[in-house]
């Protein structure tokens, strides 16, 4: 998030020397509020990844345990609410970036639906998936931090005006509200235990608090993943071909003709993974491959959009899962595919555009690390999801800071 | 080579054209408020948008998709309601984004067309209209009185971006080859652009040159862009093949670029025509190739040979949302158009009496059509029969002097419609000569003065009594009797040498009708 005179690294070796020469919206609304920039966050490099081990400048730590990855691509904002270090932070979430880092660090964090908060000034994955949301300790914080960066850009054409009081509904409870769970997602391949037991056991605090809980189906979501892996790298290659050394970032000194400059200063400036989404995006788009891969993804995410809009026919939220499991151990996952599963339960929403949010339950009963469960929206209603964490925030209580980082301490 | 002439009896030229025309009128670009001003020190009209920074958005200026729908409405395009925005990739520093913003399959404009006119000598280019009877038509062509008009298709007309201006430092001529660096303007960066794409439907250099004149004044009658083509923000590219006449299938294109003056599309593509045709007549292949039109050396060279199709990996730009035009949107841009050039030659046909000829010159210039029309209004009720020398005055003498100024704009100079006018009206009444008509004219524009000063200055009121000529007349007959019985025994091309002989006695005052009369009476 560029904020004018500061370094904007997008934790990329390609712009570790670039300085912004203007500030984003989100940030410019944020200190508009009474914020106080306290500095930048780590992430993923360019927010490709699910944990911060592609940062060009080293991972983040879990500080609930620094053994482990504190999720990602926006790990630094929820590891730094987690920590205590800062009150509310900013992030982005093309596929889960924002929530499932909130889960792995307990923390609350909010993607709010597409269009609700500007994207001028947030540099670029998947122009079409990406928002801005708050990570926060109480979901009035979050609820705060929206009402300060929420509504029309007008330089981002793509954002609306929502006028609504993100605060307005938070003490209601959730009495006569309809909560739909998806059972294809609580019988999900890979759903670990531990975090399906404290998805049902959120489901059954609902039922208490006076919701109705209500199966719906969503017949096309496992296909949201396969749509993702084919329009986030597209966006991303179209978004990131500005790289190229000439006007700013990393230039790889010593070459006489472009071509040669272009290749070198991305080979070196964009680290592994970077380079994976922009040869796949790449290979995409190219004449006689885009019909058979970019195109059947919109489809599927007309489809998707579509199985989300009739679901909301009968729930005014739905709950689910935000990853399939807690936070693991550095290195401990090294297949990018595998790696791609952490936002299994995330991707499909902001395929079809709507809000969803992760909400701090406690720790899980085998890894005794965080658990978040996730709340989703219809599109504009992110009220909605707001008005039902709120009610299960009476009875988890608000997010501690991580035990090693409370009273004061610092991680010892 | 052969001639154009002969080479287009043998093969039959398919032209398309690729017509750029940046919207200079707007006052910012086309997705950021940058200012739009041509000549600016470089770099100082940009922002993070027209750079490409990271995290900067795009945002469509409505002005310039209210002048592409006029552009489109002019040219007989449907208007599609629904279209987006699309992402072209090519990575060249220009291009601060390495993308294109542009459109996709579906323009905003889309399935027009033009009528050209054509005749006189423009005419003769075209081989095929043997045997074609007035009013009779073949193919997209119909025979007129003077020549033909051609109907010629328009694919589409999309809005883009232009890019920046690259200046190589070090090579010979600015040129990329033995350059040590370039530099990178981006004022131009982001300029609204629109491409007018032409179905292949023109068959000779003058086709394509009337059609781009025409399409000119279409544009500048809309007064959507100054459509310079030496500063380059109207711009054409060309694709030119050959075929055997009579044949079916379309030969292989080239594209040829750098053609920035009407002379230098018409030039560029008849030496492309007769270089394609010389090739191919010695057994050659004609290569896919983008070719440069040097005017110095009066010859294309290749500049780059294209193997395969571009990639530019289009696809949709996700920043941009569709875009939606209502009827009403559209009905109340219509309601905008202007006078159109074709529309003001017919009303000046109609109202003047003018001929198809002189109505469709006079309204080439929007500068003349308008001075035309001011003598009018002033002529009053003599405008009907003052218009036919008024309209030779502009067309002829007034377009002739602003060719020769360059740049010199009508209404800077001395010449007035009311000077105009008096001028015509001083030969219309034979108080000078049109010979003497010229002089004043000039004098007009060097001097500063009304067309009466001038005459009474220079004493140039014509002598029209006819007692006075038939003096003179006799006076020179009786001193020339050799002559007088010459041209009585037949040799009768002497009457030049009686008409001058009068004209010299008489200062070149003498109304020269008068004398004709006279000595043809004398000498009878």
């Amino acid at each position: 998030m560029n904020l004018a005179g500061t370094h904007t690294t997008c934790s990329s070796k390609m712009l570790e020397n670039y300085v912004s020469p203007f500030t984003a919206t989100c940030v410019e609304r944020t200190i508009a509020a009474g914020g106080i920039p306290l500095g930048k966050l780590n992430m993923d490099e360019f927010a490709f990844g699910s944990s911060t081990e592609t940062s060009a400048f080293g991972p983040t730590r879990n500080p609930w345990d620094v053994t482990c990855v504190p999720g990602g691509s926006s790990g630094g904002s929820a590891a730094a609410v987690a920590a205590g270090l800062a009150t509310v932070t900013l992030g982005s979430d093309t596929g889960g970036s924002i929530r499932q880092p909130g889960s792995f660090c307990g923390t609350v964090a909010v993607k709010p639906t597409y269009g609700v908060v500007s994207r001028y000034g947030v540099v670029a994955f998947g122009s079409s998936l990406d928002q801005v949301g708050p990570f926060a300790r109480s979901v009035e914080d979050a609820a705060l931090a929206m009402n300060a960066i929420a509504g029309r850009d007008v330089l981002d054409c793509t954002s609306q005006d929502v006028g609504t009081d993100f605060t307005a509904n938070l003490a209601e409870g959730v009495r006569g509200m309809r909560i739909g769970v998806v059972p294809a997602f609580m019988e999900a391949k890979g759903l670990t235990p531990e975090v399906k037991a404290k998805v049902e056991e959120a489901a059954e605090h609902l039922r208490a608090l006076g919701a109705e809980l209500v199966e719906v189906e969503l017949p096309n979501a496992q296909a949201a993943m396969s749509a993702y892996y084919v329009l986030g790298p597209c966006e991303a290659f179209s978004n990131l071909a500005r790289f190229d050394s000439v006007r700013y970032g990393y230039c790889d000194p010593g070459h006489t003709d472009l071509n040669s400059q272009y290749e070198a200063s991305r080979a070196v400036g964009f680290g592994p993974e970077t380079r994976r989404r922009v040869m796949l995006g790449s290979y995409l788009l190219s004449a006689g491959v885009y019909d058979r891969y970019y195109y059947p993804a919109q489809q599927v995410r007309t489809l998707i959009t579509q199985d989300y809009a009739r679901a909301y026919e009968q729930v005014d939220c739905i709950l689910a899962p935000v990853s399939p499991r807690t936070s693991f151990k550095f290195g401990e996952v090294s297949d990018p595919t595998d790696m791609y599963l952490s936002d299994m339960f995330t991707i499909s929403i902001n395929i079809a555009g709507n809000g969803g949010m992760s909400l701090p339950v406690g720790l899980g009963a085998d890894t005794h690390l965080p658990v978040g469960v996730q709340l989703i929206s219809p599109a504009f209603k992110d009220e909605n999801m707001f008005r039902a964490a709120a009610a299960l925030e009476t009875v988890y209580g608000t997010a501690p800071v991580a035990p090693a980082f409370a009273d004061g301490k610092a991680g010892e | 080579m052969r001639k154009l002439e002969e080479v287009l009896q043998d093969w039959e030229a398919v032209i398309g054209l690729e017509i750029h025309a940046e919207l200079t009128t707007l006052d910012t670009k086309m997705f950021c408020g940058c200012k739009l001003e041509f000549g600016a020190e470089p770099n100082t009209h940009t922002c993070p948008v027209c750079l490409g920074m990271p995290g900067a958005l795009p945002v469509p200026n409505r002005a310039a998709i209210e002048s592409i729908v006029l552009a489109g409405l002019a040219t007989n395009c449907d208007i599609e309601k629904h279209s987006m925005f699309y992402r072209k990739t090519y990575m060249y520093p220009d291009m601060s984004k390495n993308y294109q913003t542009t459109q996709g399959p579906v323009a905003f404009c889309m399935r027009g067309h033009l009528d050209l006119d054509v005749d006189g000598a423009a005419a003769k280019e075209r081989a095929d209209l043997d045997g074609l009877a007035v009013g009779e038509s073949r193919g997209n062509v119909t025979r007129t009185t003077d020549g033909y008009t051609a109907h010629v298709g328009i694919t589409r007309i999309h809005m883009e971006e232009d890019a920046g201006k690259m200046v190589h430092i070090g090579g010979g001529e600015g040129r990329i080859a033995g350059a040590t660096h370039s530099l990178v303007d981006y004022n131009r960066a982001g300029t609204p652009l629109t491409e007018l794409v032409t179905e292949p439907d023109l068959r000779t250099p003058e086709e394509a040159r009337l059609f781009m004149q025409k399409l000119r004044q279409i544009y500048l009658a809309l007064g959507i862009s100054d459509c310079s083509m030496e500063e380059g923000s109207m711009r054409c590219d060309g694709n030119v093949s050959l075929r055997r006449r009579g044949a079916k299938e379309f030969g292989v294109k080239t594209e040829l670029k750098n053609m920035n003056s009407f002379k230098n599309l018409h030039d560029g593509l008849a030496y492309e025509i007769c270089r394609q045709a010389e090739v191919l007549e010695e057994g050659g292949q004609i290569f896919q190739e983008t070719r440069h039109w040097d005017p110095s050396k009066k010859r294309t060279i290749v500049m780059r040979v294209k193997e395969t199709a571009d990639d530019y990996r289009l696809f949709p730009d996700p920043d941009l949302a569709p875009y939606d035009l209502t009827d009403e949107w559209i009905e109340s841009v219509r309601a905008k158009l202007p006078e159109l050039p074709d529309q003001k030659a017919a009303r000046f046909e109609d109202a003047f009496g003018l001929t198809p000829y002189d109505a469709r010159h006079l309204v080439e210039h929007r500068e003349t059509a308008d001075f035309f029309e001011a003598c009018m209004e002033l002529a009053g009720d003599e405008a009907a029969k003052l218009a036919k020398p008024v309209a030779n005055l502009v067309i002829n003498d007034v377009t002739a002097y602003l060719n020769a100024q360059d740049g010199v704009k009508l209404a800077d100079t001395a010449l007035t419609p009311a000077r105009a006018l008096g001028l015509v009206k001083l030969v219309a009444a034979d108080a000078i000569s049109s010979k003497q008509g010229k002089v004043v004219f000039a004098a007009i524009l060097d001097e500063d003065k009304d067309p009466d000063a001038i005459v009474a200055e220079r004493g140039m009121e014509q002598v029209s009594d006819t007692g006075a000529i038939e003096a003179v007349v006799d006076a020179v007959l009786a001193a020339n009797p050799d002559k007088v019985a010459q041209y009585q025994g037949g040799k009768t091309g002497l009457i030049g040498f009686f008409v001058g002989q009068c004209m010299k006695e008489m200062r070149g005052q003498g109304n020269p009708k008068l004398i004709n009369e006279l000595l043809a009476k004398k000498l009878g």
